[in-house]
């Protein structure tokens, strides 16, 4: 008897309207989509890291099995990291434990945290990173 | 269902067996008794006649310390309630107390219908329109009740 899809969204948006984490935002792409499918989401680079400052595009879409199932995650913006398909900016689940290892808990903020995470990975570190501001 | 609570049961039970006059509730999925989905007949003398309006509801894990979750799922032109069907009506905020039951929410609900509250909009433009040209609300409230919540019959 878990909180249905809808509702769930509905308490991610709130948050994120709120202000989320200073680290991340999101949002719904179209504020009209009662279906509330396709969200935009930013993450601010790691600090101490060639990612500090930089600010990342990601699309985010929650289909209709959210959140029994993880959304799937594009990154917009360029970046160079072991879990980001370097063709497509796809985020690959396989390669993503908080995804790969779904709880129906995960928030889509939760994701987007982790995702600051792996930048600062010691398999991530040290990947040579493409021009800023540039996009898959 | 174990796990339910007692009252939760009772007050569905009795949603069902004896609804609120204009309102039909029902538990569509056997396996979420916490989930409820509510048609809701616009009010008489209002510009939302007429209309049948669909709402889901869910009670949270803390209900009835916590309010139910609900919004409407037809689109309304209301200045209380936004493009994604959330209302914003005391009871189901701040003024919760766990005396109410999802019968006080739904005639709440009903009531706001009737009686927009446009000092505490959620929708500024529509609250704007509300105060300054009402004859001009009521005809687009009317149009969207038509358009959404009329259910045209076969012919």
């Amino acid at each position: 008897m878990a909180i249905p899809r809808s509702f769930r969204l509905l308490e991610e948006l709130e948050k994120g309207e709120k202000g989320g984490s200073q680290a991340c935002s999101y949002g719904l792409s179209n504020g009209d989509d009662v279906s509330m499918t396709n969200w935009n989401g930013t993450i601010l680079g790691a600090p101490n890291s060639v990612h500090a400052n930089r600010i990342y595009s990601v699309e985010i879409i929650c289909g209709p099995k959210y959140p029994d199932e993880p959304p799937l995650i594009k990154f917009v913006s360029k970046i160079n990291l072991q879990c980001v398909d370097q063709k497509t900016g796809d985020v690959i689940v396989d390669k993503f434990t908080i995804m790969n290892n779904w709880k129906r808990s995960t928030t889509i903020e939760d994701c987007l945290m982790e995702l600051r995470k792996e930048m600062i990975t010691p398999a991530n570190k040290t990947l040579a990173q493409p021009n800023e501001g540039s996009i898959f | 269902m174990s796990g339910l609570p007692k009252r939760i049961i009772k007050e569905t039970k009795n949603l069902i067996l004896d609804p609120v006059p204009g309102m039909k509730t029902d538990i569509p999925d056997e396996d979420n008794l916490r989930y409820l989905s509510v048609e809701m007949e616009g009010p008489g003398n209002s510009p939302y006649q007429g209309g049948v309006f669909n709402l889901e509801l869910y009670l949270p894990e803390d209900y009835p310390m916590e309010p139910p979750k609900i919004r409407f799922l037809t689109p309304v032109y209301h200045p209380n309630i936004d493009k994604l069907g959330r209302i914003c009506l005391d009871v189901l905020k701040d003024h919760w107390s766990p005396a109410f039951q999802i019968r006080t929410v739904l005639l709440s609900i009903q009531q706001l219908l009737d009686t927009p509250n446009p000092d505490d909009p959620l929708l500024s433009d529509v609250a704007e329109l509300c105060k300054s040209n009402n004859a001009e609300y009521c005809k687009i409230a009317k149009e969207w009740t038509l358009k959404y919540a009329v259910t045209k019959k076969e012919v």
